[in-house]
């Protein structure tokens, strides 16, 4: 039998598919370019819809307004007052979520007995809508506030749980055979081998929270919050300014677009390989 | 003198602002009460219903009558409201009338309607090139309405019922006879794109929507709610009972300031709206270009019986039992989804007398000397009334 050798590479062009379509380092180029297809069909889309003349009420929703309406949000204190308690709301809830959904995805993915014993609740609570837990989240927490992160929490902490246990799973399993051959505890397992191997689904995991987190944040914001962008969403809402309700959607789209950047150089810094 | 003085509303207004000014003079003689030393937390939906508690805390009012009140907490819906107010979040606010009849009732939650907070303010708007003129025109259409257990619910089935229509809660593509019309629910920010979507054929809902409607997108007021039944309660200010046995004089303190608020209000329609408005101290997320146009004195050509001088919304605090009255006995007949055996053997007297708990308003107009400045609105004497209902 061959024997495992490995091989750590930290340059995530060296894993999977890529080492099959090559080097896929293209710069900005890709990125921009992306940006202006994204914006044409937004302007060509809108254009189609609300050209109409039944709608010509809705051409707020159109690109030109939109930037009009951003720029004008940019210049107002309570819009960066709005994003850092939203940036605050969705961090503390991710947080949250990863410190028990860790723990809990390894031991689920680890010990069989508790991953039978878990598997319904964890797959009926997957399945329900965080938003149903609006008014257990007002009857439990004093404050408006921590009833927002409750919300965010229970969105995000089923994706953790499931991709950890899922990257438990992926182990393979001679390394595990290894370990308890050479006499490894449960404990030293885990910490040598099942952590290390499970690291990148981990962060996997946080960037689709992430994405979850950003949905519930606007209705999450219906509670008696008093700044937020979920919250200027819906103060665009109940005006009719569709122009600043777009702009909204764009801002909030910059830094979820940033923050999942960050994330993903953090899940670089684990994306290590046993293959060569 | 402004042109707009040819309106009568406006001299009624004048000779109000005349008399609240005699009233000053009585208020100093009012007990004096020692400050409170906790506060109260009030809660609000962003739309003009909640005018009395904001002004109150905008104009300080409560700090006037020795309370403290934080800066109240806006939500979004009347479900989130209802929850929040259920679990103690706060402890006074708004609400439609018939929602705390559902909760007192059918959820046999200790709760009290102390006074009301404000007549009239809604509307059945429409779009503006709509061939829709009056409720016997609302055959085979779809008609949008904030929620079940709503005024507006129970107004537009008075209408539809009176023009031998019936309506009905199907899905919005099951097929309509010609005298049928078809409810279904929607979030008010929603209804003027719905409206203009064609998703909706007409709706009824509390301003500033119908005003955002009407300045935006060019729809046409089809009736005002207070055009059909004369100053009819909207919402009503809503408590837990237990709060008003542990803390009646912070109540007390707080009814005083409402209903001050309300003859402000009343005397100050452009102030209201500045103050309430983005520009003002920014309680409701709108320009005070719209909210004028709902403080301001209503289009006669809007109105069927323009001789009632009724405003689009007004303020009037005694809860009268005859409406209350007729309030429960509508509910009786208003179709609505979900459970409604409660209201078989709702008694409307007895609903009225364990609902309703008016002690604290009629001392605050006592206390306050205000009394005379919601005369015009009582028809029978000071604390009771005749209601007046005319749908065509």
């Amino acid at each position: 039998m061959k024997s495992v050798k490995p091989v750590i590479s930290r340059k995530s062009e060296g894993n999977g598919l890529n080492l099959v379509t090559g080097d896929t380092r293209f710069g900005l180029g890709y990125d921009i370019l992306g940006l202006i297809l994204f914006g044409l069909v937004w302007t060509l889309v809108t254009h189609m819809v609300f050209s109409r003349p039944d709608y010509a009420h809705f051409q707020d929703f159109m690109p030109l307004p939109t930037l009009k309406a951003l720029a004008a949000a940019v210049k107002e204190p309570h819009f960066w007052a709005s994003v850092a308690a939203s940036l605050r709301r969705v961090l503390v809830g991710i947080s949250l979520a990863a410190l028990v959904g860790f723990p809990l995805g390894i031991l689920v993915g680890v010990f069989p007995r508790l991953r039978r014993l878990s598997h319904s609740s964890l797959q009926f609570i997957r399945m329900v809508s965080p938003l149903s837990w609006m008014p257990v989240a007002l009857l439990v927490f004093t404050r408006f506030e921590s009833a927002v992160y409750f919300l965010i929490f229970m969105a995000t902490v089923c994706p953790i749980v499931l991709n950890t246990a899922a990257g438990v799973m992926t182990i393979n399993p001679q390394w595990i055979k290894m370990a308890l051959n050479q006499g490894a505890t449960r404990f030293q397992l885990i910490r040598t081998i099942v952590i290390p191997a499970t690291a990148p689904h981990m962060t996997t995991s946080l960037r689709l929270a992430l994405g979850v987190a950003w949905i519930i944040l606007v209705p999450a914001e219906f509670l008696g919050v008093s700044s937020g962008l979920g919250y200027l969403i819906n103060d665009a809402r109940d005006t009719m300014a569709y122009d600043r309700l777009m702009a909204m959607v764009i801002a909030i789209g910059i830094l979820g677009f940033i923050l999942d950047r960050i994330f993903q150089l953090f899940q670089q810094a684990f994306r290590w390989s046993w293959h060569k | 003198m402004s042109p707009l003085n040819s309106d009568p509303t406006l001299n009624r207004r004048q000779f109000l602002k005349a008399s609240a000014a005699a009233c000053a003079g009585m208020a100093l003689g009012r007990p004096v009460r020692a400050t409170s030393r906790r506060t109260l937390k009030l809660g609000y939906l962003p739309i003009t219903d909640a005018t009395p508690l904001l002004v109150a805390h905008g104009m300080g009012f409560f700090k006037d009558e020795g309370l403290h009140v934080e800066r109240p907490v806006m939500l979004r819906s009347w479900k989130v409201l209802t929850e929040a107010f259920l679990a103690r979040k706060f402890d006074l606010t708004h609400m439609l009338f018939p929602i705390p009849v559902w909760l007192r009732f059918r959820r046999n939650q200790a709760v009290k309607v102390l006074a009301w907070d404000h007549v009239n303010g809604s509307a059945v708007t429409v779009r503006g090139n709509s061939d829709i003129y009056s409720f016997a025109d609302l055959g085979g259409k779809q008609v949008a309405v904030p929620s079940w257990y709503s005024m507006h619910n129970l107004i537009l089935q008075m209408g539809i019922r009176t023009m031998g229509l019936k309506p009905v809660i199907r899905p919005q593509n099951a097929p309509l006879a010609a005298d049928e019309v078809n409810l279904f629910l929607l979030p008010p920010p929603d209804m003027p794109a719905a409206l203009l979507g064609k998703k909706a054929d007409a709706f009824i809902v509390a301003d500033p929507f119908n005003a955002l409607a009407q300045t935006r997108f060019n729809a046409r007021i089809m009736r005002h709610s207070g055009d059909i039944w004369k100053n009819h309660p909207c919402c009503v200010i809503v408590a837990q009972e237990a709060l008003l046995q542990q803390r009646s004089p912070d109540v007390q303190r707080a009814m005083n300031a409402m209903i001050r608020a309300q003859a402000w209000c009343r005397t100050h329609p452009k102030e209201t709206a500045h103050l309430l408005s983005r520009e003002g101290k920014g309680y409701l997320p709108l320009p005070a270009k719209v909210l004028e146009t709902v403080f301001a004195p209503t289009n006669p050509a809007e109105l069927r019986h323009p001789q009632w001088q009724v405003p689009r919304i007004d303020f009037q605090p005694y809860p009268y039992p005859s409406a209350t009255r007729f309030i429960v006995e509508q509910m009786k007949q208003t179709r609505v989804q979900g459970e409604t055996g409660f209201l078989n053997t709702l008694d409307p007297a007895r609903a009225t007398n364990e609902l309703v708990d008016p002690r604290f308003v009629k001392t605050a107009l006592a206390e306050t000397g205000l009394g005379s400045a919601f005369a015009p609105l009582s028809v029978n004497g000071p604390f009771e009334r005749e209601e007046i209902i005319e749908i065509r």
